[in-house]
């Protein structure tokens, strides 16, 4: 074999690389917060379509336009009639099949796309923690959710005060009454966001993702209409704790009180569970979180 | 058993994510065995547990699942132009297909219908639920799988029509019962064994003339739009 030797003995090639001219970056580098901050702003972005096509605008802004539908209508039936039709947070109770699409239709969006199309190590060879990532994604979706919850009520809000006969002080009283109803509306964001996005975040199919997240929450409503017909009085008062939107239900009225169901008790007893309604959404949500994040360390694709 | 069927089979339960679906039936089966050892009024526990998780819940969700996975994952990873490129006639293709779909939703939750039925009232009821779950599934696999030929989104537009549709407003506006699978197969069931359990404004005739007509439309639509299917990537 000529060949191998002939190469053996001809000299060690002494290559030379050559400066072609490309620039390197001379500007100030951005740390962690920035990033955190894109991927927060771009996530939000994502959730109701902006930036992309008009294909991907049609599901979010469906729920936009039917729960604006639905707040102006409130408003305008409660300037007819001159007396409210729902509470603030009751409103956000009548939309929860509404914010259940909507979660379905965006966490698949926010974390299976970037599973399936494999961009993930792209991210991570960034100087950007994974904790970061998941988090950042986390936080829009809460956002957006706020969003499409809290938006209407305003709406609702402005219809209340420009048709207040009391003045200032029906507007000031009517401010009162929204605040609680938003802070509400954060809590319904929270809870639905963190649960939805650990789900959507197991499948990178996007379909699959939307049928999971819809399949864990409706699944879990008719498990409480069961329990809270069990002969057991603790059984029953305990069955909100079962579904996160009868949990969250029972968390707005152990914490608003009369402004979520206003004199009549409804059909939600929660007794004087109130404190564990408000731990199980504390743990639901940190549970969630903590098992996204673990999600998260080690996902390969 | 024609290939198809066979690839078809083998694309839903070899995978991984096939074990997703069985929560849904065995929530329903734990729940009623759950209210029967606690000696509660069936007349109580039947209407949440058989319609409203049974028929209203489970059955739509997993023949969506199902339904448009069977030609849906398909299309999405591209791998549907292998049996679109065989000199199959279309109907070949769709209807193993959709049989398999029907099948796969049909098993997956008339059995625990049967079961939860037996339980709540008679082995009538059992077999009445299982029959028209199992007529539902075909009516709700034809329309979901014709979805998933006619949008680049299918389960996001079933899920409007499960949810938005059937589930808000079903309860509200009663006018729209007519033109729901739901509503049909609990006329049905219904009429098979009559109890005080199940309640739809809907009757028997239009019931199973309706049921009939979404089966057979959807599928001659699916195959229709399979005779001029274009592949393109995934949407943006």
């Amino acid at each position: 074999m000529p060949e191998p030797t002939a190469a053996a003995v001809r000299p060690a090639p002494t290559g030379v690389i050559h400066d072609i001219g490309y620039q390197r970056y001379q500007g100030p580098r951005l740390g962690r917060r920035q990033v955190f901050g894109a991927l927060y702003l771009h996530g939000l972005r994502t959730a109701f379509g902006f930036g992309r096509s008009a294909k991907a605008k049609i599901f979010p802004w469906l729920v936009v336009g039917i729960v604006s539908l639905v707040a102006v209508a409130l408003a305008a039936v409660r300037s007819q009639i001159g007396e409210p039709v729902a509470t603030y947070a009751q409103f956000a109770d009548a939309m929860s099949w509404l914010v259940i699409f909507f979660v379905a239709v965006v966490a698949p969006e926010l974390v299976s796309r970037d599973l399936r199309s494999g961009v993930l190590p792209l991210y991570f060879s960034r100087p950007l923690p994974r904790a970061d990532y998941a988090l950042a994604k986390l936080l829009a979706l809460v956002t957006a959710l706020w969003l499409l919850l809290g938006g209407p009520q305003l709406l609702m809000f402005l219809g209340a005060a420009f048709t207040t006969k009391q003045g200032m002080r029906g507007v000031w009283n009517e401010l009162l009454d929204l605040l609680p109803g938003l802070l509400y509306a954060g809590l319904w964001a929270v809870v639905f966001a963190s649960v939805g996005l650990l789900v959507a975040s197991l499948t990178g199919k996007r379909a699959f993702a939307a049928g999971g997240v819809v399949a864990v929450f409706l699944m879990t409503t008719p498990i409480v209409g069961v329990l809270s017909i069990l002969p057991s009085r603790a059984a029953n008062e305990l069955a909100g704790l079962a579904s996160p939107s009868t949990l969250v239900q029972g968390v707005g009225i152990w914490s608003l009180g009369d402004l979520l169901v206003e004199g009549d008790p409804g059909e939600m007893m929660i007794g004087g569970f109130g404190p564990v309604y408000a731990l199980a959404a504390v743990l639901l949500v940190a549970g969630a979180t903590a098992l996204l994040l673990a999600r998260y360390r080690k996902v390969a694709s | 058993m024609s290939t198809i069927t066979w690839i078809t089979a083998r694309g839903l339960f070899g995978r991984r994510r096939f074990l997703l679906l069985l929560p849904l039936p065995l929530v329903l089966l734990g729940l009623a065995v759950l209210c029967r050892s606690l000696g509660v009024d069936p007349g109580e526990w039947g209407p949440p547990v058989l319609v409203g998780l049974g028929l209203a819940v489970v059955l739509p969700v997993v023949a969506l699942i199902v339904g448009t996975g069977v030609l849906g994952a398909e299309i999405d990873d591209g791998t549907v132009v292998h049996i679109l490129t065989k000199p199959l006639p279309r109907w070949q293709i769709v209807l193993p297909k959709l049989a398999v779909a029907a099948g796969v939703s049909a098993a997956t939750v008339a059995l625990p219908l049967y079961v939860a039925g037996v339980l709540a009232d008679s082995v009538r009821l059992g077999l009445a639920l299982a029959v028209a779950a199992a007529l539902g599934a075909l009516a709700y696999s034809a329309l979901f799988l014709a979805l998933s030929l006619v949008t680049r989104r299918p389960v996001l537009l079933g899920l409007v029509y499960v949810l938005i549709w059937e589930g808000l407003l079903g309860n509200f506006v009663s006018g729209t019962k007519v033109l729901s699978i739901q509503q049909y197969v609990i006329a049905l069931a219904d009429r098979i064994a009559p109890t005080g359990l199940l309640e739809t404004t809907v009757s028997v005739p239009v019931a199973s003339v309706m049921t009939a007509l979404v089966s057979v439309g959807f599928t001659v639509l699916a195959i229709d739009r399979l005779r001029s299917f274009s592949v393109a990537g995934e949407t943006s």
